[in-house]
């Protein structure tokens, strides 16, 4: 083993007892520990909005398709602007949902990193 | 990994942590700050942790210590100057190492090279270890404390 390294090897830095810095590390954790429990809560609080969304979303949807099934619209024998427009959009019905879906694949797209990097700490 | 588990090994190793980065950056209390600053990033992520908590500790660290760097630039002298010297003896008014002349010679001899010398010779990590840690191929590390042994021999009297 040449000088250096001997001289290297036998003079380590020193460093202060771990007393004080234990207890700042300790309290640095517990702050931590409260911003992820907040950050945790917030995201429950969030899945359950989504899940209960979803959910209304589906029976709303279901109870307004078999209102739909049973009761179909006569759009040829009412005189209103609602008909005359759903008549009008009928031969582009592809378009017109193709659009509205990617709209939303769009928006979703869009909105979920931002929540990635809201909750990120 | 639970927080008791966490605060566990932190304790085992604060030591050399906080010893390693008081070799980089010269100043016992910067180092401290720096060591706490790495211990909140590793136990932000400790949930997914597996493998060598010393080593992944280190190599958050030596990101902090980078960090830091990028943020509060060193002057930018020539480290053979005079003006080099003033300079480091300025940011070394630490009682952390026993011999003033290694710690203003580290001071002077680049980051990298500094760095393997700290986890080498002051930590006794072998090459592997402190290849992951810097995330530089051992060959790199082995030329680094090649170099590094030759600056700090220019600026230390044995």
């Amino acid at each position: 083993m040449n000088d250096i390294e001997q001289f290297l090897r036998d003079n380590s830095p020193e460093i202060p007892d771990e007393g004080q810095f234990m207890i700042e590390t300790n309290a640095r954790l517990n702050a931590v520990e409260g911003i992820k429990q907040t950050v945790e809560g917030e995201h429950r609080r969030w899945r359950t909005a989504v899940i209960v969304a979803l959910l209304a979303g589906l029976v709303l949807g279901s109870a307004v398709t078999a209102l739909i099934w049973l009761y179909p619209p006569q759009y040829s024998q009412v005189d209103s602007f609602l008909a005359k427009t759903v008549q009008t959009l009928k031969p582009w019905k592809e378009v017109v949902f193709g659009f509205i879906a990617f709209c939303a694949i769009a928006l979703s797209l869009l909105f979920l990193p931002n929540r990635r990097r809201a909750s990120s700490l | 990994m639970t927080r008791e588990r966490f605060i566990s090994e932190v304790r085992a190793c604060q030591g050399r942590l906080r010893r390693f980065l008081a070799s980089l950056c010269g100043d016992a209390s910067l180092a401290d700050d720096l060591a706490q600053e790495a211990l909140v990033r590793a136990y932000v992520s400790s949930g997914h942790f597996v493998g060598n908590f010393k080593a992944w500790l280190f190599r958050i660290a030596y990101n902090c210590f980078i960090d830091n760097l990028r943020r509060v630039p060193a002057p930018a002298v020539d480290i053979d100057s005079p003006e080099a010297r003033r300079v480091a003896g300025d940011a070394v008014s630490d009682a952390a190492f026993r011999h003033e002349e290694l710690q203003l010679a580290l001071a002077l001899i680049p980051e990298k090279e500094r760095t393997a010398i700290a986890l080498h010779y002051f930590e006794d990590l072998p090459i592997k270890e402190i290849a992951s840690i810097m995330q530089i191929p051992s060959g790199t590390v082995k030329y680094y404390l090649s170099v590094g042994r030759d600056h700090l021999r220019q600026h230390i009297r044995l």
